[in-house]
């Protein structure tokens, strides 16, 4: 079997590619409109949403650089994993229950849709589409290039595909992708999230089981290596401090409600009350995925530490190493194809969520009216979306990844600190005016790119994202309450006291 | 009363920024955010754990008590008024006291392994970084069993959604004949 290990691998990858061509295909007559394309027409079961739900919030970054996080800073990137309970859990309180509402009432297909409509203002809609947009690109090129990296590493392996370009693997799995996003939309995506779901979960209590049995004295041997080798790696603030730590927990755990490309997915089911079953079953899905992220970093350091691997020249070199160490041919496949899902479905989370903003938010706020035949723009805008974010990741490996690294900015801590006072708080207090809520975009915007552009280093291990993220909530309350009370439109006001 | 609660939770943002800014503005030591592994590229170490804490411990341990109220807040905010009942009261009490315990654990946990070098150990982790990772998972999970096991008395209840409907009813028989006029 050891002799085929690379085939082996490549097999389960195009297996699971292919799948999500198929699934491409069947959603594809399913897709008659465009909020069919953008939201699946609010009829999805709960199983469904809660798989999706899980599997566009682990992206790949849970899978390269989550284990390459605590193979670096040890305990601190727990932080991440551990508060995802309670973020999911006030994700929900918050959101679900009015933004499924909302929706319903107003036809809302996309998060400025709903901003919107909360507040009444296009100019709110305007910069949250902006920043959605900004962040879009940002994230979808870093998925784009891991997920192309990966596929080159694997396939100059193999004697057919040694000389495979960069260039190549990023055509070969962008096609993929943009197939099953174009023909299929949303309802596409969310299928191809329930078995990319399923392939995480799958490859998460595996790599459990395998990372318990690498030292005969499982996890516990794993940690007193690291624990003698430096204390404070192995307790609960790690090497990075406790600062740092706690900077993850703000803006992990309540930033989650503020992210477009996981709180869209809470429009999407089809009855209100699912949404109590929904909960746990991310939850449950996330954390066993998770398992991967904490003992594969884990058992890496150790091995380090102790002497039995070689040093990695980077951090996110983890997970792969320890595949190539510790896990058989296929589990290997398992999981570069869970992976694989990771990256899609985020991905294919984010390249909705962005051509909604372009096609149908931009044109609202700018025009006031939307664009003509939105399935049909909507399809080409995606294909566009991916071009783009497939040439930012080509620019950035080959020339410069200053721009990249820019957008990159606006990832989860820019949504978390511009989305998260506007959306969740704003659809729970009727107090919130447009005043706020713009400070509270352009604030987390401002301090986000001013500490990326110009270096800034904070002190303690406080991060650019934390900053932002207080900022934003403070001028938040401090501007709705020094505005006059807005005068909410009638079922809005209504759907706020249910 | 979202009066009372919103002010709450402004004011404990006001607090978390205060102490950010606090911290901020106290000298830190060379490790504070980590450093080089001394043989191993790559790899980042904490050092000194007792220097790293020395100045700050006590504004951040503040800073995560804060944090943790803040969260039962918000909770509380997204619950309407009507359904605030003692014993919404009292899960979201349990909620924040299970945190502040687990929070407790960790932080003195950490503490005395600085003073004396000893820990005992849980489930594959030191028993402080067990605190971490078990106690925080299992009081997110309490917020979770209140939200799906409370669903109908504090999230949605039948009435609710009965209210909702007509809700949806009004708004589409308002909007027919905005609609024929086009």
């Amino acid at each position: 079997m050891e002799i085929f290990r690379q085939e082996i691998i490549l097999g389960v990858i195009v297996l699971y590619m292919a799948l999500c061509v198929l699934i491409g295909i069947w959603s594809m007559g399913r897709t008659r409109s465009a909020g069919d394309f953008f939201i699946a027409g609010r009829n999805l079961g709960p199983i469904v949403v809660s798989l999706a739900l899980f599997a566009s919030t682990l992206s790949g970054f849970g899978f390269v650089g989550g284990p390459g996080l605590v193979y670096s800073v040890g305990v601190s990137s727990f932080w991440m994993v551990v508060i995802s309970a309670t973020a999911f859990g006030l994700g929900f309180f918050l959101v679900a229950k009015r933004i499924r509402m909302i929706a319903e009432l107003r036809g809302c297909m996309s998060i400025p849709d709903v901003i919107a409509a909360r507040y009444g203002s296009e100019l709110a809609r305007g910069l949250v589409a902006l920043t959605i947009v900004l962040g879009v690109l940002g994230y979808l090129a870093t998925q784009i290039l891991a997920m192309s990296v990966v596929m080159q590493s694997i396939l100059a392996d193999t004697e057919s595909f040694a000389d495979i370009s960069l260039l190549s693997c990023v055509a070969l799995s962008s096609a993929v992708l943009v197939f099953y996003c174009v023909t299929g939309g949303v309802i596409a995506s969310v299928y191809t999230d329930v078995l990319q779901g399923l392939v995480m979960v799958a490859a998460g209590f595996l790599i459990l089981i395998t990372a318990m049995q690498v030292f005969d004295g499982g996890l516990r041997e794993a940690g007193e290596i690291v624990l003698a080798d430096d204390s404070e790696t192995m307790m609960p603030f790690g090497a990075a401090g406790i600062i740092t730590s706690l900077g993850w927990f703000f803006v992990f755990g309540i930033g989650l409600a503020g992210q477009p490309h996981i709180v869209t997915k809470m429009m999407m089911n089809r009855n209100l009350a699912d949404n109590r079953s929904i909960l746990p079953l991310s939850l449950l899905g996330y954390m066993v995925s998770a398992f991967l992220w904490i003992s594969i970093g884990l058992v890496m350091r150790a091995a380090v530490v102790g002497g039995s691997a070689e040093p990695l020249a980077l951090p996110d070199d983890a997970a792969a190493t320890f595949l190539a160490m510790f896990a058989s041919p296929l589990l290997a496949g398992i999981v570069f194809a869970a992976l694989f899902a990771a990256i899609m479905s985020t991905s294919d989370a984010f390249l909705n969520i962005g051509t909604a903003a372009i096609i149908h938010d931009i044109p609202r706020a700018l025009r006031g009216r939307p664009v003509r035949n939105e399935l049909f723009c909507a399809r080409v805008v995606t294909v566009i979306l991916a071009v783009v974010a497939a040439g930012f990741a080509l620019f950035s490996h080959y020339r410069d990844a200053t721009l990249v690294a820019l957008l990159g900015a606006f990832g989860w801590g820019t949504f978390a600190a511009s989305l998260f006072p506007v959306l969740a708080i704003g659809l729970n207090w009727k107090r919130a005016t447009t005043a706020g809520a713009v400070s509270a975009v352009v604030s987390a915007l401002a301090v986000n790119f001013i500490v990326q552009l110009a270096g800034i280093t904070l002190p303690w291990g406080i991060s650019g994202g934390l900053a932002a993220f207080v900022t934003s909530l403070v001028l938040f309350f401090a501007v709705s309450y020094a505005t006059p009370r807005p005068r909410l439109a009638r079922d809005i006001d209504r759907m706020m006291d249910i | 009363m979202d009066r009372s609660i919103a002010g709450m939770i402004f004011t404990t943002v006001l607090g978390m920024a205060a102490i950010l800014l606090l911290i901020g503005f106290t000298e830190a030591p060379e490790n504070a955010a980590g450093m080089a592994h001394g043989e191993i590229p790559a790899m980042r170490m904490g050092g000194d754990g007792a220097a790293r804490l020395a100045d700050i411990g006590g504004l951040v341990f503040a800073f995560n008590c804060l944090l943790l109220w803040f969260t039962v807040l918000l909770c509380t905010l997204s619950v309407s008024p009507g359904k605030r009942t003692p014993a919404f009261f009292g899960w979201m009490a349990a909620v924040f006291v299970t945190n502040l315990i687990v929070w407790r654990q960790m932080y003195f946990g950490h503490q005395a392994f600085l003073a004396n070098g000893e820990t005992g150990w849980f489930l594959g982790f030191p028993a402080a970084t067990a605190w971490q990772v078990y106690g925080m998972w299992f009081s997110g999970v309490i917020l979770i069993a209140v939200y799906s096991g409370g669903f109908r008395s504090y999230i949605l209840s039948e009435s609710d959604e009965r209210r909702f409907e007509q809700l949806l009813r009004e708004t589409r028989a308002d909007a027919e004949p905005d609609s024929s006029a086009d």
